[in-house]
């Protein structure tokens, strides 16, 4: 399991940029000498490995060289400095519906299109079925290509690539595909090819979807890799980093530096953050009788109560939670904002109460982050594993959730 | 050398594809379809047939519309490689620049393609052929696949080399319009070479791969005997030589194609 698949090496990638690109005879002779470009260096040495059967994500912000990597992997692109190792067989899902010709039918594009992933005409014979029964197009299959409509053409697409079968998926940006129905399709078909131990890479900006598939990011800032580590890790510092990026941009001058959060862990990981304008003072799980209390049956009511303080009265607070359970998957997240549509006001001081009717999840241990944000990300107050619950049931129950349930037998 | 040659023979249902997608896609819209592939060439004969014995009668050569049409055919297939084989891999950006497959797949598809293509119109021009009286010599007509090998390498030959340089620099394609009308023009399609015969530049002219194989068209097709197979031999070495060259040639440049498109 714990073979590396693909090694990244020091690698870096310039592109030269060309003020008055002279693409004719004329251009090139009479300008010859003074063909003028920049070099633009997108990536600066960038070095990471992927185990067989990980799924990675790239997370960036646009021009950070996220894509450059992903294109140097399916090698579209070669490294100008150092050494990228790839073991397997290797399918990119970077463009949906290559080589579609409009005028041929959905079955004849299925062909060109999963030949030039690489599939011999008899790989594509056997997975013919699966094809068309994914992209749900039974009815339309050998119809032309122009006919559908663009979510037909998609799931079309779509559904060729994901049956590549590829010892290395490489996917960027494409899993804003049809409707709903179908993007929870593809993202089982994902969790599915991830199960039978490919090896994922994907670009993405939607951080949701890749905490669902990845076990791991990494963060690439300014042609280098700024943090490498599991999604619950990587994902808050780049939201972090990311607005308060924003904000700088926004007024040039930082104001805010006095009374900023900021906490690690003691394996050194970031555990509270953000610009101190307003901030919780106290966080307290309540159970029904009201005193403070950890342990919970699935069906207990429960209440947290923060109390917060804020620098001046805001009016464009949000206040989120998050549960995660043990092994960091998100169990349940909500916030003001989601559940009233619209910010909420803080005073320089108050307090908030949540209630909740029971954490109707499988016996164990959840931990809750909480946090005081804008409505555009940037964060006043962000508190990660502020507090962990147990929920133990009187018997112990399969599967995730617990369901509040009764049998009426006659 | 021989990896990339690995690497495009387990691509070779991408070639097929294409090659396929080409030959389909191109009369898929049009009412009459994949006769046009048969019908583009008969017209071609109709008006070589009329012009030549009704307007310029005093061609010199008997069934002088056959004399042509057996040339016109291959070099059309040719020109084809010289003309839209040079923007092969620029028509194909959008794959190449989103998709890893061996860069060499598209100018090889291209050329395939059109060697098909004139397959077919060739089965026209056997016919032509036959009815119009020319013997059916069984040793020339064996001799007509090795003719059509050597036109389809050298082809092919050209086609990397100058696909390669067009991503990089553009003009080709426009230069290549102009050197494909004077190229047809040195080649004896429209003329009998004896024409030439005199000038001092008869040997240069003979060197000129495409008056070897469209002369040895000529002969099997129109004259009904064996073509000269020295000088096929000769130029199947030499087009062996210009394929490898373009190997190489496109094996350099494609590293960067998608940097420059």
């Amino acid at each position: 399991m714990s073979e590396v698949v693909i090694d990244v090496r020091n690698v870096k990638k310039m592109f030269r940029v060309y003020r008055d690109r002279g693409n004719t005879l004329k251009d090139r002779i009479l300008f010859a000498g003074r063909r003028k470009y920049e070099e633009h260096w997108v990536l600066n040495g960038v070095s990471f490995e992927v185990k067989r059967g990980e799924a990675v994500g790239l997370i960036g912000q646009n021009g950070c060289g996220k894509s450059t990597t992903l294109k140097m992997l399916t090698k579209i692109l070669y490294p100008d400095a150092g050494t990228i190792e790839m073991k397997g067989r290797v399918s990119s899902l970077i463009e949906l519906g290559a080589g579609f010709h409009p005028d041929l039918s959905g079955r004849e594009n299925i062909y060109t299109n999963a030949s030039i992933f690489g599939l011999s005409r008899k790989e594509i014979d056997e997975r013919l079925e699966d094809i068309i029964a994914f992209s749900e197009l039974e009815a339309f299959i050998d119809d032309p290509v122009r006919t559908y409509s663009s979510g037909m053409y998609m799931r079309l697409a779509f559904a060729v690539a994901i049956n590549v079968d590829a010892d290395i998926l490489l996917i960027d940006e494409i899993l804003a595909v049809g409707d709903a129905a179908f993007q929870a399709k593809c993202f089982r078909k994902l969790q599915e090819i991830k199960g039978r131990g490919t090896t994922i890479v994907i670009v993405s900006h939607a951080m949701s979807q890749l905490e669902l598939i990845c076990d791991r990011s990494i963060w690439i800032a300014d042609g280098l890799v700024r943090m490498d580590g599991k999604p619950r890790d990587v994902h808050p510092r780049y939201m972090e980093w990311m607005s308060r990026k924003n904000q700088q941009e926004e007024k040039k001058e930082d104001e805010r530096e006095n009374g900023e959060v900021s906490e690690t862990d003691n394996e050194g990981n970031l555990k509270r953050w953000g610009s101190g304008e307003a901030r919780m003072t106290g966080v307290k799980v309540i159970g029904a009788d009201g005193t403070e209390k950890t342990d919970f049956s699935p069906w207990d009511p429960f209440t947290i109560h923060i109390d917060y303080t804020a620098q001046k009265p805001l009016d464009d607070a949000v206040i989120g939670l998050a549960i995660y359970r043990s092994d960091g998957t998100l169990v349940y997240g909500t916030n003001t904002l989601i559940d009233t549509s619209s910010p909420v006001t803080l005073q320089t001081s108050g307090t908030v109460d949540l209630k909740i009717d029971g954490l109707s999840a499988a016996n164990g241990s959840y931990s809750i982050d909480l946090a005081i944000h804008r409505p555009d990300g940037f964060n006043y107050d962000f508190w990660r594993d502020i507090c962990t619950i147990q929920i133990a049931d009187k018997v112990q129950t399969p599967g995730e959730i617990a369901l509040s349930h009764q049998w009426d037998i006659h | 050398m021989i990896e990339t040659l690995k690497e495009i023979w387990a691509y070779r249902s991408m070639i097929r594809s294409l090659v396929h997608k080409d030959l389909r896609g191109r009369y898929q819209a049009s009412v009459l379809g994949f006769l046009w592939t048969f019908i583009v060439p008969l017209c071609q004969l109709a008006v070589y047939s009329l012009m030549f014995s009704i307007i310029m009668r005093g061609a010199a050569v008997e069934k002088f519309y056959l004399y042509v049409f057996v040339a016109l055919i291959p070099w059309n297939f040719f020109s084809a490689c010289l003309t839209g084989g040079a923007s092969s891999v620029v028509a194909q950006q959008s794959l190449v620049n989103k998709i890893y497959f061996p860069r060499e797949v598209v100018p090889v598809a291209y050329v395939t393609s059109s060697f098909v293509n004139m397959l077919l119109c060739e089965i026209i021009v056997i016919l032509v052929s036959v009815f119009s009286g020319v013997p059916f010599n069984v040793l020339a007509y064996l001799c007509l696949p090795l003719v059509m090998l050597v036109e389809y390498i050298f082809a092919l030959g050209v086609t990397m080399i100058i696909s390669a340089i067009d991503v990089y620099f553009r003009d080709l394609e426009h230069i290549l319009g102009v050197v494909a009308m004077a190229w047809m023009f040195v080649t004896p399609i429209m003329y009998d070479s004896s024409i030439v015969a005199g000038s001092r530049w008869y040997s240069l002219y003979q060197l000129n791969p495409m008056n070897i194989i469209v002369t040895a068209y000529r002969d099997i097709l129109y004259a009904g005997k064996v073509p000269e197979l020295t000088k096929l031999a000769v130029l199947l070495g030499i087009s062996i030589v210009l394929l490898w060259i373009g190997f190489l040639v496109f094996g350099r440049l494609k590293r960067r194609f998608s940097e420059v498109m």
